[in-house]
């Protein structure tokens, strides 16, 4: 199947629900989200990847692209399937995201 | 051998790996290695695509042959476009890997994973055309050598 794309913007926190396959044909489609979702004041991108069922580098570029675009972005990837896990894994891209099987829910403001 | 024809268009990836899924399957291969198998194909066909066709000006199609043995289950990939061999392409190292992200170079991760997910990937440009051959091991009925789920 395609990639479905959901996103929303709770506070300062964005989300992606990912659906479907990541691949070099359907990327474009979640740059451009994330582009949009990066013109707002964000702290975090969330990516819900539990029905993420293949991902292929053009979603690594994708995280790199958003991280070059706001360094101090926190990315979390949630509920990944073990397949993306490993390439998660392979790249040194694990260690560099948040990986977790729940949505981090939102930051509480600080006043 | 099986074979099947695609438009060399990033629109073409997923029926591709949907082939060669299919494919494996009837080979008797797991789900793990077909992920890892179609991922390298995958990564292959994305840089044929956008390297050897779009960006060279040039259009033609990708043929996916299919060849499956007791021993081994292979896939080639045919095209007509530009030579691209993944092997002179320098692939992120291992020193990169460790970089923070927004470091990180945006190249080479594609052939780092195809290299890493089949047991051999070769490459040849032939007056026939270019092919990459990616080549799974079958250590027993069901499993592959890499990434094998054990039984």
């Amino acid at each position: 199947m395609a990639l479905d794309i959901q996103p929303s913007v709770t506070g300062t926190t964005g989300r992606l629900k990912l659906t479907g396959q990541l691949d070099g044909a359907s990327a474009p489609a979640v740059r451009n989200e994330i582009e949009h979702l990066l013109t707002q004041k964000l702290d975090r991108l969330v990516l819900q990847v539990e029905d993420l069922t293949f991902m292929a580098s053009a979603g690594l570029r994708i995280i790199i692209f958003a991280k070059q675009r706001q360094p101090q972005l926190k990315i979390y990837v949630v509920k990944p399937q073990e397949p993306i896990i490993d390439t998660l894994r392979k790249t040194g891209f694990y260690d560099a995201v948040y990986v977790q099987d729940t949505d981090p829910g939102d930051e509480a403001s600080v006043n | 051998m099986t074979e099947r024809s695609f438009e060399g268009t990033l629109d073409s990836l997923e029926p591709i790996r949907d082939y060669v899924a299919e494919q494996a399957a009837e080979a008797g291969m797991d789900r793990s290695p077909i992920y890892k198998l179609c991922l390298a194909v995958d990564e292959i066909a994305t840089n044929i695509v956008i390297h050897g066709y779009e960006e060279a000006g040039l259009s033609g199609d990708i043929i996916v042959q299919i060849i499956a043995s007791p021993d081994a289950f292979e896939v080639q990939l045919w095209d007509h476009a530009r030579p691209y061999d993944p092997n002179l392409h320098e692939q992120q190292s291992d020193t990169g890997l460790d970089l923070p992200l927004e470091d990180r170079r945006i190249g080479g991760l594609g052939i780092l994973l195809a290299k890493d997910s089949v047991d051999k990937l070769d490459y040849v440009s032939t007056p026939e055309g270019n092919v990459h051959s990616f080549t799974m091991l079958l250590k027993q009925a069901g499993t592959a050598s890499n990434g094998s789920e054990a039984t």
